[in-house]
């Protein structure tokens, strides 16, 4: 497992456009949104959240597009098959790194640009740790996406993913509002902590027959 | 000892039938050149007993434990934004790793080490992914067409490999439109015939 972690740590290291494009076009986005529109720091400071949750969602889709494509058409898939038998470890081990290089700098870069745009900094963790949890729900559902679609162009992948993902804009919704309120806040972290938790433990497991099909 | 045993094998895609009641053991220390013409299906063969692809019928038993398989398909393996050496600690455990070097060397591949991949022409990154067979030691290797893309001499060179490690009691089993000049029984695909 840890030999898988470094090979596909040391892949992702070397392949700066995808890891660092998503980020840039991110910090993009975040940085345009409020230069293109006319409005005051107090009404920016109301939806400037959904923004951040709608960029999570278009950068997740981007960066997990090609989570498995280059090693399927490299050949690479066929060597981790014969070695492993199955791909459960693969993409569990693919979706953490992921996580790691991709989903944390985006959850600080949402957390540093609400601060920015009028979030106090007592709620920065709170939302960084909302954002986390989100990546690692988006990402698993993304990457499902991915390897359902992984040589039949990347529409599949979003018609597939993109409506599984609207339950987690929604609990995303209810994370900002207790943050707002200052309640209920536990609850629903909890909840996007479980749901990305199970989510890692099965979908792998489908990912791994996706690919397994996509061999055959 | 038998490496792997084919069983009444059939492939059918669509109407097409690529080969049909396909029955054969393939012992340790002994080679088996698939050949056949494009499209009578050598390489969903080789991927069948690879466990790749599923056959319409029949079965491929292993003996336990399963032998370790090397193989080499028509795709590489090889990422083009690292660099062979790179690439090399990737794909092989580090134990390999000077097994490695050495081909690295004899294939001349070592003053190329640390360019990228994908300036590499199509014969050196074949070389480069033949490596990841030559360095394993494997009880079975599977090669698809092989030879393609390779220099005289580097065919040569992998002759004589594949050919000492059957003398090893290594199993091999290859389709190659090339000679490979190793001992091997043949097996001929033929399209919509029994075999």
């Amino acid at each position: 497992m840890f030999n898988l972690l470094f090979a596909e740590a040391f892949k992702l290291r070397h392949r700066l456009r995808a890891w660092l494009g998503p980020l840039l076009i991110m910090v993009l986005v975040l940085i345009a949104f409020p230069l293109s529109i006319d409005v005051s720091q107090y009404d920016l400071n109301k939806f400037y959240f959904s923004i951040i949750v709608i960029s999570l969602l278009m950068i997740s889709f981007l960066a997990t597009e090609s989570i498995f494509s280059e090693d399927y058409e490299d050949g690479s898939l066929e060597q981790i098959y014969l070695e492993e038998k199955d791909f459960y470890k693969v993409a569990l081990t693919k979706i953490s790194i992921y996580v790691f290089f991709i989903g944390i700098p985006m959850s600080l870069i949402g957390s540093v640009f609400s601060f920015a745009n009028g979030v106090s900094a007592d709620e920065l963790p709170k939302i960084f740790v909302v954002l986390l949890f989100s990546t690692l729900i988006l990402f698993n559902l993304f990457a499902f996406g991915s390897a359902l679609s992984l040589n039949k162009g990347a529409m599949l992948g979003v018609l597939v993913s993109l409506p599984l993902t609207l339950p987690v804009i929604v609990l995303l919704g209810r994370a900002v509002r207790t943050i707002q309120y200052g309640e209920g806040f536990l609850e629903v972290l909890a909840l996007l902590l479980g749901v990305g938790l199970i989510l890692m433990a099965i979908m792998p497991l489908i990912i791994s027959a996706t690919l397994k099909t996509h061999l055959e | 000892m038998q490496l792997i045993t084919a069983n009444n094998l059939s492939y059918s895609i669509n109407e097409n039938q690529l080969f049909h009641n396909l029955t054969f053991a393939l012992d340790s220390g002994s080679g088996l050149h698939v050949k056949g013409g494009n499209g009578s299906g050598k390489s969903t063969l080789i991927r069948i007993l690879l466990g790749l692809t599923s056959p319409t019928k029949g079965e491929v038993i292993f003996p336990e434990p399963s032998p370790f398989i090397s193989y080499l398909g028509h795709k590489n393996a090889i990422k083009q934004y690292l660099t062979p050496l790179q690439n090399l600690d990737l794909m092989l455990d580090s134990s390999s790793l000077e097994s490695a070097m050495t081909w690295m060397r004899t294939l001349g591949l070592a003053r190329v080490q640390d360019e990228m991949t994908a300036t590499l022409s199509f014969g050196q990154q074949k070389k480069l992914a033949l490596i990841r067979v030559l360095s394993n030691p494997s009880d079975l290797i599977i090669l698809d067409e092989p030879f393609v893309g390779l220099d005289d001499s580097s065919r040569d060179l992998l002759s004589k490999f594949l050919s000492a490690r059957l003398d090893d009691g290594a199993g091999l089993v290859l389709t190659s439109h090339i000679d490979p000049q190793v001992s091997c029984d043949e097996l001929i695909l033929r399209e919509k015939e029994d075999v």
